[in-house]
C-alpha cells in the first residue's frame, strides 16, 4: 500500500490508527535520525520526534497531497527541530555547543575516549553551522534527497539549498584543516 | 548556473568524508526496541489527547463571534434606552397637551366662578383659623 493510499484511508476515517501506524513504521527511522543529527542528544531527538508525529496525526486530515508525504513530514520535522533549538538557545541550557564544549573539556568522559580529535572537531564544526545549512547538508549528504525536495522542506530555492550545502562543506573543511 | 554545477561537483575531502562516516555511525544509534516503544508511547499520547474533554470548542465559537456579540449588546442597549426615553417623553407631552386642551376649552365664566369659589373657601379657612387661635389665647389667660 502506498503512502497516498494510507493517507486517503486515514482521511476517510477507515482504520485511522492502522493507516497512521503504517506511515509511522515506514518513516519513523529516517525522521528520527535526521533530528538526532541536528540535536545530537537522544532524549532531545525523542521529544522532537514525538511532537512531530503528534502534529502529523493532528494535521494529516488537512494534508492535500500536493507534495509527497515524506517531503511534508520532513518539513514538519524541520520546523519542530528549529523551534526546539531556538527554545533551547533562549533557555541557555544544554545547547549543542555546550555539550560539545563539555566533551572537549572532559576527555575522560566515555564519548571522548572513543572519539578521535578529528571527530570531535567535526561535531564542533557541525554545531557551528547555521541550523538551516546543517539541515540541508544532512538531507543531501546522508539521505541523498534531491535539491528540489530539500528546497521544499526548508522553504528555500533550489539555488539556495545548493549554496547552503556548498557552504556547509566549506566551513567543515576549513575547521578540520585547522586541526 | 555554472557556479551551481561547480558547487555540486565539488568533492568532499577524504578526511571530512571519514569524519562524516563516523559521525553517522555515532548518531545512527538507538537503544534496542526503541522504535517499538516509541510507537507505543506515541499512540498512548494521541489517545490520551483524543479522550481529553474538549471544552475549548464552545469557548472558541464565542471568541470568534465576540465582536458581533459586543456590537449586538451595544445595539440592544442603545435601542432599549431610546425606546424608554422616547416613550416617557411622549406620555408627559400627551398629559400636558390634554391639560392645555381642557383649560383652553373651558368657558371663561366657569374659570371665574372656580376662582371666586376657591377665594371664598380660602377666606373662610383663614377666618376659622384666627378664631381658633383667639379662643385658645382666651382659655390660656383664664
Amino acid at each position: 500500500m502506498t503512502d497516498q493510499a494510507l493517507i486517503i484511508q486515514f482521511q476517510k476515517g477507515d482504520s485511522k490508527e492502522g493507516a497512521f501506524t503504517q506511515l509511522l513504521k515506514r518513516h519513523r527511522e529516517p525522521v528520527f535520525f535526521q533530528i538526532k543529527k541536528m540535536v545530537l542528544e537522544h532524549a532531545d531527538a525523542d521529544d522532537i520526534a514525538q511532537s512531530v508525529w503528534i502534529k502529523v496525526w493532528n494535521k494529516l486530515d488537512g494534508f492535500k497531497q500536493e507534495s509527497a508525504f515524506s517531503t511534508w513530514l520532513f518539513r514538519v520535522a524541520y520546523n519542530e527541530t528549529l523551534n526546539f533549538i531556538a527554545q533551547k538557545k533562549r533557555l541557555k541550557t544544554h545547547t549543542t555547543q555546550n555539550e560539545l564544549d563539555h566533551s572537549l573539556e572532559h576527555p575522560s568522559s566515555q564519548n571522548a575516549l572513543k572519539e578521535t580529535t578529528i571527530q570531535i572537531k567535526l561535531e564542533r564544526a557541525i554545531a557551528e553551522l547555521p541550523e538551516k545549512q546543517r539541515f540541508v547538508f544532512m538531507l543531501r549528504y546522508y539521505e541523498a534527497f534531491d535539491y528540489e525536495k530539500i528546497a521544499s522542506i526548508t522553504g528555500t530555492t533550489v539555488g539556495g539549498a545548493k549554496a547552503n550545502y556548498h557552504q556547509a562543506i566549506k566551513k567543515m573543511t576549513s575547521i578540520l584543516e585547522q586541526a | 548556473m555554472n557556479d551551481m554545477n561547480d558547487m555540486e561537483n565539488e568533492s568532499i575531502s577524504k578526511g571530512l568524508e571519514e569524519a562524516l562516516k563516523s559521525f553517522e555511525a555515532k548518531t545512527k544509534q538507538a537503544p534496542l526496541g526503541y522504535f517499538d516503544q516509541f510507537e507505543l508511547d506515541l499512540m498512548q499520547k494521541i489517545k490520551a489527547k483524543g479522550q481529553a474533554p474538549q471544552k475549548a470548542r464552545i469557548v472558541n465559537l464565542f471568541l470568534n463571534e465576540r465582536k458581533y456579540l459586543v456590537a449586538a449588546s451595544l445595539l440592544f442597549a442603545i435601542a432599549t434606552g431610546y425606546l424608554f426615553f422616547t416613550k416617557a417623553e411622549n406620555t408627559t407631552t400627551q398629559i400636558a397637551k390634554v391639560e392645555m386642551i381642557e383649560i383652553e376649552t373651558l368657558p371663561y365664566e366657569l374659570i371665574e366662578a372656580h376662582v371666586n369659589n376657591n377665594e371664598h373657601i380660602a377666606e373662610v379657612e383663614w377666618n376659622s383659623a384666627i378664631e381658633t387661635a383667639g379662643t385658645n389665647l382666651i382659655s390660656s389667660n383664664n
